[in-house]
């Protein structure tokens, strides 16, 4: 008995020696982030890697990114988005891969096979044939309605969803379907509560990759200043043509992060065991 | 069945965005030929008022409220774009100009792909670059102006050849404003300790290798790098177009082998810094230059204004840096000093530009004189090259006190970085990718000449 | 038989036919509106673009100028083309050691922070902190370690005893792709890990327990229950991880690119180099064939996936 606590306790040692190394390492960028934020650009540029809190830290960056541009707007525009789309998505994605996961109809997996293969084409290929659908067909151009539009629909979250669902034995459905509840209600009462984990998982990514979008925003926005996400304005306020303010650029990316750390040390929580077990053996 | 009707569905569909995607642009024919008819037109009007009287051709529009879109960059950083608009509304109240900032970093894809979806978008645009003035002259976006030139009596000599290198099949779709070209900019106070002489403004490639080899040293704690060359393309392999003989259109480059080998060696010697430490560690050259331990930096006249401004703001520590001074170029044997590279910034019309004649008038204002002197007075260098300008700029505060740095702003021949070719775009990418495999050793300097060869001249001779 | 009673027969069974035909319609009408929400807005704004772009591999366009079919030629020009082959052969490579070592690395990491620790919310968003940093932070640190006088290479001079002209240049030549696998994997693995730790949460504790009762080892649990039960998940994450890796484009430009997104021979990849086709040089048709190719080569690899995938639910 002994020996096996004693195994136990250095088992438990070992686990915690290996997470500090592997914290520690995970760490660096954003010890780097915030060294660089109270950096001037010149320290930003030299790249000390023994220098990380600076003689003079200018603490002013980050007084200095609220002037320098309308960050307040670009906030605003960001969390609209990410908020609109999230929702969209997890409530089309989640409704579509019910249907892919535990209903039966004809060329479900080619349909299914549809929808992952055009993961696989990189945007850079249609962005144009895209772009000039949206600007001519929708005049949706400058609009925040166009960023919603184009990454409320996606196959990844469908994708995830179904795969999540897969895991959910058949039989919770069959027996709720002798009871006679209809389908809608099978997925409402039985397949929603049991997905927490995965909505939890699909909200988090949605989330940080709406956020830290650039691209999208990029060909979509740039024209219309008012309608800016953080990224496009962190980059065409600090990156110039032949110079670059990377304290500033650093400090904005530091504040724009943190609405990103929060969603996830919340959702996180529902990674937690129990949560989806209850009640699957049926 | 199910499976043809949802195929011929979604071929139905994309035929449809086709079509739109045709209809949009089956209108540009008509569109670039309509120029031509109502440029004729117009021109005709332009002419009478000229002939009436030169007042009312600042205002061609007779003094209706014109809105023009101008797409540019940067617009909190670079003065001059707000300076020129307030110079030329100020001269045309009728006109308001909106500036539309594109950002700097993806500017030429996000300006291209903008105008693909409409061209309308922007009445008048900068071009940042001659790739990305190949790219919009090819896709029909902006306008030949050889007819608005030709009425308004522009003497494109006044360019001191810029437009030649950048005309496509006989024509001219944008006027340069703006115009950097190289200089060696050097830091007095690391020659004063290594008791060498300064570099000159006639200099050839041999003194100047002579030179740095001469003012480094590798004392511990107070070691010199007598040049640093960024890694760009044009700051090692375009010395060897100055000579006026070669191209980088010609297709064959053994002659930028000597230039190669100078600064391998000079890397090699441990004159210059690496230039894949410079890639890896992404040393900005203003940062190496600023430093202190750079003796001599070939760069672009645009770093002038940016040595002025973060040593009056102190973010340059003048201690380091603060005795710096510019000289001409170095040359080949046997060529005049003062040969150069230049890179032009251009501004053009817009084939969906909505008032296209004062959209043009404004064109004009910008790279005209009077546009020149708004650019020297922000500190930059405009393409029309006065002595007015000239002086401007080097009486602006901060700038170099001696005569030769004054005089090295000469320019005797301008050779741009990128002349306008076809493919300038492709050729562009193939040059810079081999040399960064030269430059990292990942091909010997004859390896990578011979790849360029081969590839650009498969492209060439298509 | 009669006649009378084979007609009797034939119109009762068409009858139980049509009665079988129309439940299963209802019941597929039920299946697409759950799928309709998302696939209309799915079809009209990704769908009809992508096949658009696939019509685009067989003609030469440059986005304004009406569109020319150009037949084969753009597929014929790839077998010539270095930059293209050079871009092929290493994003191969890249996938083939990306996608294993972060599947591994995300699982181990998924396991590891699954359990009972203290502070397990804050080690779990360190974990997912390269995925969320601002990218240019993390080639920073990552360039820094692995510069020509970082800490990796102190520690294969100081303690490996590698000679000063024989330390490695991380970043160029073929260890490039070495760099690009080993960021990758440190980026992307905190990503996975979430995507695993809501797998973990869909197994059912009693599975663990009546293990424990049968005296299974931790190995042994791993093995019948933990690995089986993921399988949706590792499916899942398996294809995305594939179809992402051979859509690398961020992490060779900001690793190898330098400040104009300049790649070399042995750094090129293909999205790099369709988007060097597309919007550098607006040859669009030529971009779509490369991304013909690379959409081939995915879609191969997804259905092999995917059969496995079959093959697990039928057993």
């Amino acid at each position: 008995m002994k020996s096996a606590r004693r195994k136990a306790i250095v088992g438990k040692v070992i686990v915690y020696v290996i997470l500090f190394l592997l914290a520690a390492f995970m760490i660096v960028p954003f010890l780097w982030m915030l060294s660089s934020s109270i950096k001037s650009d010149r320290e930003v540029f030299q790249m000390n890697p023994f220098v990380w809190i600076p003689k003079n830290p200018r603490w002013n960056n980050y007084v200095e990114i609220w002037k320098r541009m309308d960050f307040t707007r670009y906030i605003g525009n960001t969390a609209l988005l990410t908020v609109v789309v999230t929702f969209l998505q997890l409530l089309t994605s989640s409704f579509a891969a019910y249907s892919f996961a535990k209903l039966h109809f004809k060329h479900k997996d080619k349909l299914f096979l549809a929808y992952i293969a055009t993961i696989a084409v990189p945007w850079q290929v249609y962005m144009v044939p895209q772009f000039i659908m949206m600007s001519n067909v929708f005049h949706l151009n400058g609009k925040l309605t166009a960023m919603i539009c184009l990454q409320a629909f996606s196959a990844f979250g469908v994708f995830m969803m179904r795969q999540f669902y897969m895991g959910i034995p058949d039989e919770l459905c069959e027996a709720a379907r002798i009871d006679g509840m209809s389908e809608y209600m099978i997925y409402l009462k039985i397949m929603l509560p049991l997905s927490k984990p995965s909505l939890a998982t699909l909200t988090i990514f949605t989330f940080v990759a709406t956020w830290n979008d650039y691209l999208g925003p990029l060909i979509y926005l740039t024209p219309n200043k008012a309608n800016w996400t953080i990224q496009l304005g962190i980059k065409n306020s600090f990156i110039g043509q032949y110079s670059s303010q990377y304290g500033l650029l650093m400090a904005a990316s530091v504040v724009s992060l943190i609405p990103v750390l929060i969603v996830f040390l919340i959702l996180q929580k529902n990674f937690v065991e129990g949560v989806a077990s209850t009640g699957i053996k049926g | 069945m199910k499976k043809r009707k949802f195929f011929s569905a979604v071929m139905a569909c994309s035929m449809v965005l086709a079509l739109t995607g045709c209809g949009g642009n089956s209108t540009t024919p008509t569109t670039t030929q309509a120029p031509t008819t109502t440029a004729s037109q117009e021109t005709t009007t332009t002419a009478a008022t000229t002939e009436a009287s030169t007042t009312t051709q600042a205002q061609p529009s007779g003094g209706e409220a014109v809105t023009l879109k101008w797409a540019i960059w940067d617009q909190d950083a670079t003065p001059y774009w707000i300076a020129l608009k307030d110079a030329y509304e100020e001269k045309n109240d009728n006109v308001t100009i909106e500036l539309i900032d594109l950002g700097s970093s993806d500017y030429m894809t996000v300006l291209a792909t903008q105008l693909s979806g409409d061209t309308s978008t922007f009445d008048v645009v900068t071009v940042k670059d001659v790739p990305g003035y190949a790219t919009l002259v090819q896709k029909n976006t902006i306008e030949p102006l050889d007819d608005y030139i030709s009425k308004a009596n522009i003497d494109l000599s006044l360019y001191g050849g810029a437009t030649d290198q950048i005309m496509v099949d006989g024509k001219l779709y944008q006027l340069p404003f703006r115009n950097d070209f190289w200089v060696l900019f050097y830091n007095k106070d690391l020659f004063d300790k290594a008791g060498v002489e300064y570099p000159t403004n006639d200099m050839t490639f041999e003194q100047y290798d002579a030179l740095a080899r001469q003012v480094s040293s590798s004392d511990f704690g107070s070691s010199v790098y007598g040049a640093h060359y960024h890694t760009w393309r044009s700051a090692v392999q375009l010395f060897g177009v100055l000579d006026g003989e070669h191209s980088i259109l010609s297709g064959t480059y053994d002659f930028f082998k000597p230039y190669y080998e100078m600064i391998l060696n000079q890397e090699a010697d441990g004159i210059c810094r690496s230039f894949t430490n410079l890639k890896t560690e992404g040393l900005h050259y203003s940062a190496a230059f600023s430093g202190g331990d750079v003796a001599m930096m070939n760069m672009g006249s645009w770093f002038i204004s940016t040595m002025i401004s973060n040593l009056q703001s102190g973010d340059y520590d003048s201690s380091l840096c603060g005795n710096w001074a510019i000289a001409k170029y170095p040359h080949a044997e046997g060529v005049e000093a003062g040969s150069t590279l230049g890179t032009i910034t251009g501004i053009a019309v817009s084939t969906g530009a909505s008032n296209k004649d004062a959209a043009w008038d404004f064109v004009e204002f910008v790279s005209g004189t009077e546009g020149a002197k708004v650019m020297a007075e922000t500190g930059n260098f405009p393409a029309i090259m006065t002595s007015e300008a000239m002086d401007i700029i080097s009486s602006l505060d901060g700038f170099p006190q001696d005569e030769q740095s004054k005089a090295a702003l000469e320019v005797s021949n301008l050779y741009l970085e990128v002349p306008y070719a076809e493919n300038v775009s492709e050729i562009n990418s193939i040059l810079d990718s081999y040399h960064s495999s030269i430059m990292s050793g990942e091909m010997t300097i004859d390896e990578g000449i011979a790849a360029m060869n081969d590839a650009i001249g498969k492209i060439i001779n298509k | 038989m009669s006649e009378g009673k084979k007609k009797e027969e034939t119109v009762q069974n068409e009858a139980l036919i049509k009665g079988r035909e129309q439940k299963e319609r209802r019941r597929t009408l039920v299946a697409l509106s759950f799928i309709a929400p998302n696939f209309i807005g799915f079809a009209v704004f990704t769908l009809i673009p992508v096949v658009f772009a696939f019509v685009l591999a067989f003609t030469r366009w440059d986005g304004s100028n009406p569109i020319q079919f150009a037949g084969i030629s753009n597929f014929t020009k790839l077998f010539s083309d270095k930059f293209f082959l050079a871009a092929l052969k290493n994003t191969i490579i890249y996938c083939i050691g990306t996608v294993p070592l972060t599947l591994i690395a995300s699982l181990a990491l998924a396991i590891l922070l699954n359990q009972q620790i203290c502070g397990r919310g804050i080690f779990r968003t360190v974990a997912f902190f390269p995925y969320v940093a601002s990218l240019v932070a993390v080639t920073a640190v990552w360039k820094m370690l692995f510069s020509q006088s970082g800490p990796v290479n102190a520690i294969l001079y100081y303690v490996f005893h590698v000679e000063n002209k024989d330390l490695p240049q991380w970043f160029v030549g073929n260890l490039v792709m070495v760099s690009y696998i080993l960021f990758s994997v440190w980026k992307f693995m905190g990503y996975y890990m979430v995507i695993y730790l809501a797998g973990l949460q869909g197994i059912s504790k009693e599975l663990y327990e009546a293990a424990s009762l049968d005296g299974a080892n931790t190995w042994q649990k791993f093995t019948s229950i933990t690995w089986p039960q993921l399988k949706p998940t590792t499916f899942f994450v398996s294809v995305m991880l594939t179809i992402n890796c051979f859509k690398v484009f961020d992490v060779a430009t900001l690793l190898a690119g330098g400040d104009n997104n300049t790649l070399t021979i042995s750094s090129t990849v293909l999205v790099h180099y369709i988007y060097q086709k597309g919007f550098i040089e607006w040859d669009l048709g030529y971009a779509s064939a490369v991304a013909m190719v690379l959409f081939l080569l995915v879609l191969a690899v997804t259905l092999i996936q995917f059969k496995g995938e079959k093959n697990y639910a039928n057993s």
